[in-house]
């Protein structure tokens, strides 16, 4: 293992992220559009909701819109993660395969790719939770910032799996934003959740710890700690498959 | 010796593409190889240069490797300044011996001006010679090409044998891969892959 290696692996793949058009574009109009969406359509009005990892008797009372704009905080950080990850792990695998030929051990690339990721979580997870701050009060912001890095850990590992599990770039793609969709955006939200007739399977899918954490510390003063332990687990546990896939 | 290759066999599912092929090569030898198209030359170099396992056979090679793929494999989104850089890092070359290799090769091949274009703004022809002078960064004992003209001008054509002639007379050994060699002469020996063997 060398120090150098992975320092400059670092900092040619951030440069490699940071021109590419698509990836610019999509941090700025992925939160852009999902939150202006809920600023032009969800009410102002005063709902009961309870969450999924707190006891059942309790019900938080919130706008429409300040729960939405945090489900919404969680979703696309879940989306934007994932679909960076995709990114790191399918292009230029042939150009990092001729590294590996000139002397980079794949560990010292593997290394490089997961602190850029690491990095991108972070700072997209900072971004969304400042931007989010703006529109609705949240109650512990750096408690909301760790959830949504955790919900970006989650589906950031899920779109190394898929990248490395499915070389077609469009395949890729389909699988991520399918998942995404259907659990992070839709399923997860404590709205739609609160009503569910069946909760169980929303309790086994990759983003409810992650989300429940966000959530919680966006609206409560309770613990975020059993979540953040179960999301970090779900997260290892996506990492790990995606290696073993990566190098099999 | 610097390349032994040992009865090297290689099938993808039921297509036999190599068959126990074996041949050496000493210092400042260079050797062709050619073939049609699909006849297993570049498998052949993929497993010389370890990318891929045969499925039987052995190789051995004492020194340095440097290897130009028949694709230009470079990122897309990275100088060629950058380019250096991170080769280097993979061959573990320190800065000074960077700088002064990568200015020879970019005013060898003449594509200095070019340092801080990203390669996807680049012709085919400079990606080319770009990928062969990764190759040659690391000043190799052993260099390995695939196709390595493709896409030169006459100019490049001529300086790329006489940059090689100075290798081959500091020692290095060259094997070149193509599927058609013009001026066998230069050539201490021309290898046809043919049904899975060196003929």
């Amino acid at each position: 293992m060398n120090a150098k290696r992975i320092i400059t692996g670092l900092s040619m793949i951030l440069k490699m992220l940071f021109r590419r058009r698509i990836i610019l574009i999509s941090l700025v109009v992925i939160p852009v559009a999902f939150l202006s969406g809920v600023e032009l359509t969800a009410s102002p009005k005063m709902i009961l909701f309870r969450l999924a990892s707190l006891n059942e008797k309790i019900f938080l009372e919130e706008s429409q819109k300040g729960i939405a704009l945090v489900f919404f905080a969680v979703a696309s950080t879940g989306f934007l993660v994932s679909f960076l990850a995709l990114n790191l792990i399918q292009i230029d695998n042939d150009v990092n395969r001729r590294l590996v030929i000139c002397g980079y051990h794949p560990f010292e690339l593997l290394i490089s790719n997961l602190f850029s990721l690491l990095l991108m979580i972070m700072s997209i997870a900072l971004y969304i939770g400042l931007l989010i701050n703006a529109f609705v009060p949240i109650k512990h912001l750096p408690m909301f910032i760790f959830g949504l890095t955790l919900i970006g850990f989650v589906y950031g590992c899920y779109g190394l799996t898929i990248g490395s599990l499915i070389k077609g770039k469009l395949e890729g793609i389909l699988l991520i934003f399918l998942l995404a969709n259907i659990d992070v955006g839709w399923l997860q939200n404590p709205m739609y959740y609160a009503e569910a007739h069946n909760n169980i399977i929303i309790r086994y899918l990759p983003a409810y710890f992650p989300s429940q954490s966000a959530i919680i510390a966006a609206f409560t003063d309770y613990s975020v700690a059993n979540a953040a332990f179960y999301s970090i687990l779900i997260g290892s546990g996506f990492l790990t498959l995606s290696m073993f896939i990566f190098y099999h | 010796m610097i390349l032994k290759v040992e009865n090297i066999a290689k099938a993808f599912g039921k297509n036999k593409v190599l068959k126990n092929v074996s041949f050496e090569m000493n210092s400042s030898s260079l050797y062709g190889i050619v073939g049609e198209n699909g006849s297993g030359k570049s498998t052949l170099l993929k497993i010389i240069v370890g990318e891929w396992n045969p499925d039987h056979g052995n190789i051995s090679v004492a020194g340095r490797i440097g290897y130009c793929p028949q694709k230009t494999l470079l990122f897309s989104q990275l100088t060629i300044d950058e380019h250096f850089r991170y080769f280097a890092a993979a061959y573990g070359i320190e800065k000074k011996a960077l700088f002064s290799q990568s200015e020879s090769l970019m005013d060898y091949f003449n594509f200095k001006k070019y340092r801080k274009e990203r390669i996807a703004n680049l012709s085919g022809g400079t990606q080319q010679k770009i990928s062969l002078s990764i190759a040659l960064l690391h000043k190799p004992d052993l260099l390995i090409l695939d196709e390595p003209y493709n896409g030169f001008d006459w100019d490049t054509y001529v300086r790329f044998w006489d940059y090689t002639n100075q290798l081959r007379k500091a020692g290095c050994a060259m094997l070149i891969v193509a599927h058609l060699l013009t001026e066998k002469d230069r050539f201490d020996r021309v290898f046809n892959l043919e049904q899975g063997q060196l003929i």
